[in-house]
């Protein structure tokens, strides 16, 4: 890292040596050219007296002929080294103004800034690269949680927005390309508390390269990356242990989920949608003809998805270029009337207006109304500025291109148990499915659902870490009520409104763990339940006094003194 | 022939020789001292520093530690002898022209490391 004195003083080199020599000369000049005193006898200034005169001339203060009046001869070198040596000042000045209006020296400052606060970081953080639609949500998100985010994007106006933006927790941001290696090493990739990097630029390329250099930087790090292609996505997926997120094969898939088993829909929308939400219930889609406005990324992932299920897919695009158009298409644009017409609208059921463009999203929808006002409606959103027309519009089903994202990604990062989780219920069949939703939703009845992991160990729950090592306890034991009495209403059946999803341990996983399962020491828990059991299970998990009072329902002292005087009156 | 190094060994062996014929003489003579000689071995003195920051190398910034300790001398004897002279009014004997001499004689020895680096760095090219 240069430091940034030794660029300012290579720049003024030259100014600096002309004010020396221009300096030296008018000195020597005022030292050698003899002077009169105040009763006429010859007098030479000193040194002393020169470079005080010369100074404050250079400088342009001018206090006066100094100590006596100068004579012609003296005036005359003074003319000359007035004007050399105020010309030579400002030359220096101005050099060293325009070093600290360079773009590249207050680059340089900036980076050295950000490096040195990324060193000094002692708390666990992730690194977003890419300030996008997505990136300004992730980085929202995270900050809510209380995790801090290190974002890196090409363009100064992001950065900017972000700095100027008001986060809980206020990000670090860094303006410049992250493909690069040096500007990864620099943003903490081998940094101890660096907790994983994601990767959401918008293009594939950057993303797999990020992948690749992430994998020879820190191979243990996790990855999670934004895919929209499958040959990107493939290609990422291939090294390493990255998670990708391609959005389009997400809604697609969830689509077909939702036809075909609106339970597992519930459970994966609701699990990795925003957080706080109450879990819903699955849209009904019906078998049928179904119109899809453009054969892209998104239309051909829809393709994938719903073929050979007992819905009928019919195309309108408008570029008749595109390759390996299914059978039935129809070339036109989906805004206008006649296409939606002719792809057969009067008889579909339901119509995607999946293009990239927000308006023409938009008009499709409005057109499509007007022609078949039963239709079910699916609208994608592009861009997160175009939110308030979208909530002035109407339709069934609102995809987001950058929410998918985000809430998958901050999902998988607040419970990585989740991953495995939702692997093993994809393989549910309709019914079980529908059996976990209704247990879910009979246990957290109303309110906010949350999800949440927890450790058995002795820094994520201590108090529950401790009791372990002198006694045995089942599932359901941790799951009771504490009789607070302000927290009474959530008590009702003396127990949280909260389960257990999945368990993992060394030795075997089991899925919706009975209450008469044994707890053990490092076990790794996947809980849902409502936000206030959430909030009484870290209690129990923590406090010894709490955790007592539940298991046994005595009241222990809050403090060791109490606890030690309790032991010896006993 | 390369003219920036013509220049910097130019400045830097001139720094050099002014600060040894300053420092030449009977330390108790004030006449074998000439004041234009300290003047003009610390003018030299210091744009010989100029010239040699913003080197990154190691050689580069031990240059840089000798010359900023020569200026240092050199600037502090010409303090010594303004203050001598315009402040307490004395005439420059005895001990304050010791004290200016030998300050001058420690700026010479920065500067002897420095040609001896010089010296060094050129015979390493071998061109």
């Amino acid at each position: 890292m240069t430091n940034p004195i030794y660029t300012i003083i290579r720049r003024l080199r030259s100014p600096l040596i002309v004010l020396i020599v221009v300096n030296a000369i008018s000195v020597l000049g005022f030292v050698l050219i003899p002077g009169v005193d105040d009763q006429g006898k010859p007098w030479s200034m000193t040194f002393f007296h020169a470079f005080y005169f010369v100074s404050y001339m250079g400088t342009t203060i001018g206090f006066g002929e100094i100590p006596y009046a100068f004579t012609n001869a003296q005036r005359y070198w003074a003319l000359v080294t007035m004007y050399a040596t105020v010309v030579a000042w400002l030359y220096g000045i101005g050099m060293l103004l325009s070093v600290f209006q360079d773009k590249i020296f207050l680059n340089q400052l900036k980076k050295n800034t950000f490096s040195r606060k990324i060193k000094n970081i002692r708390e666990p953080f992730f690194i977003i690269c890419g300030y996008g639609d997505t990136g300004v949500q992730l980085t929202r998100l995270l900050s809510e949680e209380g995790i801090l985010s290190i974002v890196i994007d090409t363009s100064e106006e992001s950065i900017h927005d972000l700095q100027s933006d008001d986060f809980k927790v206020s990000p670090i941001g860094l303006c410049d390309d992250a493909s690069q290696s040096e500007v990864l090493e620099m943003a903490g990739i081998c940094n101890p508390y660096c907790e994983g990097i994601i990767s959401i630029v918008n293009d594939d390329t950057v993303n797999l390269t990020v992948a690749i250099v992430t994998q020879l930087l820190n191979p243990k790090l996790r990855l999670i990356a934004r895919a929209e292609t499958p040959e990107a996505e493939a290609n990422i997926l291939s090294f390493g242990a990255n998670e990708v997120i391609n959005p389009f094969e997400i809604f697609a898939s969830r689509m077909a989920l939702a036809m075909q088993s609106p339970g597992l829909y519930s459970i994966y929308d609701w699990t990795t949608g925003a957080t706080g939400e109450k879990i819903k219930e699955p849209p009904t889609l019906l078998p049928g003809i179904w119109i899809i406005c453009e054969f892209g990324r998104f239309g051909r992932a829809l393709y994938e998805s719903l073929e050979n299920k007992n819905v009928t897919l019919r195309y309108i695009e408008d570029d008749r270029t595109h390759s390996d158009l299914p059978s039935g298409s129809v070339i036109g644009r989906a805004t206008e009337a006649p296409s939606l017409v002719k792809a057969g609208i009067v008889d579909a059921v339901g119509i995607i207006a999946g293009t990239r463009n927000d308006a023409n999203n938009l008009s499709i929808i409005l057109t499509a109304t007007e022609l078949n006002p039963h239709l079910f409606r699916v609208v994608r959103q592009n861009k997160d500025k175009n939110s308030h027309l979208f909530n002035s519009a109407s339709y069934e089903m609102l995809m987001q291109r950058g929410s998918i994202i985000s809430n998958t990604i901050f999902a998988f990062i607040r419970t990585p148990m989740l991953g495995d989780f939702l692997r093993i219920v994809s393989r549910f069949n309709d019914d079980k499915a529908n059996e976990l939703v209704s247990r879910i939703v009979g246990v957290i009845e109303d309110d906010e659902a949350q999800i949440w992991e927890f450790k058995v160990n002795a820094k994520e729950s201590p108090a529950l870490f401790k009791k372990l090592k002198s006694s045995h306890l089942l599932v359901s034991d941790i799951l009771k009520c504490h009789s607070d009495v302000n927290l009474g209403a959530y008590c009702s059946n003396k127990r949280l409104s909260a389960m257990p999803l999945f368990m993992k341990r060394n030795n075997g996983n089991v899925l919706l763990p009975e209450d008469d399962r044994d707890i053990l020491i490092d076990d790794r828990v996947l809980m849902c339940g409502s936000k206030n059991a959430y909030l009484q299970m870290q209690q129990i998990l923590n406090y010894e006094e709490v955790l007592e009072q539940v298991l046994t329902g005595k009241d222990m002292p809050s403090s060791s003194f109490g606890r030690w005087f309790k032991r010896i009156n006993n | 022939m390369n003219s920036e190094k013509v220049i910097f060994a130019f400045f830097i062996v001139l720094a050099l020789t002014l600060n040894y014929g300053f420092y030449l003489g009977d330390i108790t003579d004030p006449g074998q001292h000439n004041i234009y000689e300290l003047f003009a071995a610390l003018v030299v003195s210091l744009i010989s520093t100029v010239l040699k920051v913003g080197d990154r190398t190691h050689i580069g910034s031990v240059f840089l530690a000798t010359s900023l300790v020569a200026d240092l001398q050199l600037i502090a004897a010409a303090v010594v002898w303004g203050i001598t002279v315009n402040v307490l009014s004395e005439p420059l004997t005895g001990a304050s022209l010791a004290t200016v001499v030998s300050l001058a004689g420690g700026a010479l020895l920065a500067n002897v490391i420095s040609v001896i680096l010089l010296v060094a760095e050129t015979v390493s090219l071998r061109r």
